[in-house]
């Protein structure tokens, strides 16, 4: 029961006959429900049908047996196949009452059976399968050849229809059976490239986050290691994960002062969240706009007493500012202490290339410092 | 003394939500939680909390359905999204959707406490992470080509920007020389601003620039 013999039901499953709303057995108003039509058209087509030989009769007695009343009811095999035997012969009865002679008809019927058989291989492993094949491709060349005859022998008016049967017969066998071909290599193509990417993502995890969780396992009674350990792995994930666009077209703001910032994360255990608005492509006075940030995050890292940075980082018309947060012990940035680390590699660095910096600081109320620096003229 | 807070924790990490509860101030009672936005929906009818904390991400859809199946007959319901990381254009859906704000998981439990009261009494709660986000969709240049997205005032992209640097409400009101209300109110208008603008323009703007 595969292929065809599946597909068929498949489709016959959804129809049933109907409780409510019948005449006889239920049979049109199912049909009318499946096919979302008026009972009255489907009744009347039968009615039609019933004159045509009494095709309609013997079509509507079939579908009583084949049909379970109401979806979900099973018909036992041989109701079923009686059924579907008496709507073979309604068929016939109409085709004949169309004009079709016997010629046609059972050569017809035989290469049906054929194709059936042909097709039903699915499920059978090689031998039988392939004999399973041979036997469907015989009884269809068997009617194929049995029309031909017949068609011959009835005359001229029918040399035209036997290379068309035989071409018919030939596509109901080879034609399902290269549309599966197709199918199954499409299936597994689409398997093929599913293994890939988890291989991918596998080998990326493996690289990244198993290492991670190993180098934890081994650090565990050092938090600050861990915590850092943790931080990296997120921020390749997460750069993973959301892509990067800024930093794929060569280097800018953004990705340089990323990448500055997370080596003094990880130099120094703290945890830096930076928050951008706009990019611009790197050029020198940038760098060293970066530059004097990494000394401020690591001024703060060092000084500050907590482990949180913020830092907000603004691309505007003219120039572009970088603040460095945090909320630590703060200090008096009048009482004269040695400053040499702000002044130097900040202020003097910014100064050098046309920025400026300004340090907002009070005891107890952390440290802010602010870092701008003009854009190049347009080049 | 704060009031009462019952809250509703939506979010599909079991270790989390724990981690979550513990960390709320006493003030704050987590009377039920859910993991998927099917759980979420009805829950939220049944319990009718003061503020649902939701994760942006759900294993089946995104905040933005929750708020979406449960605003129109809980309007007392206040959301505050929260995620881990995310890409700026799902923040901002959750925030369409009519979450009151937005924070990162790495906050602080007393910060988490406060956003959650913040929210509660009917104001916005910005992380800086979101002003950053918010700021770059307004930019002036950006915004021109939409005149139904409208521009933010001077003053409240001072206050988006204090935001962005890391400044409590209470520090930025001190640095304007404002009152908080006014400051809440200024980030309240930028929420609504937010809400209201055009969704195509800030699409694009999202898809343009995948800020994490």
């Amino acid at each position: 029961m595969t292929t065809l013999a599946a597909r068929v039901p498949a489709a016959f499953a959804r129809l049933s006959r109907r409780r409510d709303g019948r005449l006889v057995a239920g049979v049109c108003a199912g049909l009318a429900r499946t096919t979302r039509v008026d009972p009255t058209l489907v009744r009347l087509v039968f009615a039609l049908l019933a004159l045509a030989g009494g095709a309609g009769v013997v079509a509507y007695v079939g579908a009583w047996l084949a049909l379970p009343e109401d979806a979900g009811e099973a018909v036992t095999r041989r109701r079923r196949f009686a059924g579907i035997g008496l709507l073979l012969v309604a068929l016939s009865l109409a085709l004949r009452a169309v004009g079709l002679a016997d010629s046609v008809l059972w050569p017809a019927l035989v290469v049906a059976v054929g194709a059936y058989v042909f097709q039903s291989d699915r499920g059978l492993e090689g031998g039988r399968a392939k004999r399973r094949r041979l036997l469907g491709a015989a009884i269809v060349a068997g009617g194929a050849i049995s029309f031909a005859v017949t068609a011959s022998e009835n005359g001229s008016q029918s040399s035209l229809i036997a290379p068309t049967g035989l071409l018919v017969a030939f596509g109901l066998i080879v034609g399902p059976w290269i549309w599966r071909l197709a199918q199954e290599r499409d299936a597994e193509r689409v398997e093929r490239i599913r293994v890939q990417e988890r291989a991918d993502v596998a080998a990326r995890v493996h690289d990244s986050v198993l290492q991670t969780l190993a180098l934890v396992q081994r650090s565990a009674d050092d938090p600050k290691r861990v915590a850092a350990l943790a931080r990296r792995q997120e921020r390749e994930l997460r750069g993973w994960l959301y892509g990067d666009a800024g930093r794929s077209e060569g280097a800018t703001l953004r990705g340089a002062l990323e990448d500055a910032l997370a080596d003094v994360e990880e130099m120094h255990g703290i945890r830096v969240e930076i928050v951008q608005t706009g990019d611009t492509p790197l050029d020198e006075r940038l760098q060293a706009l970066v530059l004097a940030a990494r000394e401020a995050v690591t001024n703060a890292a060092v000084h500050s007493g907590t482990g949180d940075v913020s830092v907000f980082v603004q691309v505007a018309d003219a120039d572009a500012s970088v603040y460095v947060r945090d909320r630590g012990k703060g200090f008096d940035p009048t009482a004269p202490t040695d400053r040499r680390g702000i002044r130097e590699s900040i202020e003097r660095r910014l100064a050098r290339n046309g920025g400026g910096a300004v340090v907002r600081s009070a005891p107890a109320e952390g440290t802010e410092v602010e870092l701008r620096m003009p854009l190049q003229e347009s080049s | 003394m704060k009031p009462k807070r019952r809250l509703v924790l939506v979010e599909d990490h079991r270790i989390f939500r724990a981690g979550v509860r513990s960390e709320l101030d006493p003030n704050i009672e987590v009377v039920g939680e859910a993991a998927s936005v099917a759980d979420a929906i009805p829950l939220i009818r049944d319990l009718d909390p003061d503020v649902v904390l939701l994760d942006v991400h759900l294993p089946d859809g995104n905040g933005a359905a929750v708020i979406g199946a449960v605003a129109a007959d809980r309007p007392g319901v206040k959301f505050l999204a929260l995620s881990v990381s995310d890409a700026a254009e799902d923040v901002i859906a959750v925030i369409r959707a009519g979450a009151r704000g937005y924070v990162t998981k790495s906050i602080s439990g007393d910060e988490l406490s406060d956003a959650v009261h913040r929210v509660a009494d009917g104001d916005a709660v910005f992380s800086p992470r979101l002003a950053g986000f918010v700021l770059d969709a307004f930019r002036s240049g950006d915004v021109a080509a939409d005149p139904e997205l409208d521009l933010l005032t001077t003053r409240e992209r001072e206050v988006l920007q204090l935001i962005a640097r890391g400044y409590r409400y209470k520090e930025i009101a001190a640095r304007l020389h404002l009152s908080v209300k006014t400051v809440e109110s200024h980030v309240s208008a930028v929420l609504r601003k937010l809400q209201l603008s055009s969704r195509h323009e800030l699409t694009r703007w999202a898809v343009e620039r995948r800020l994490i």
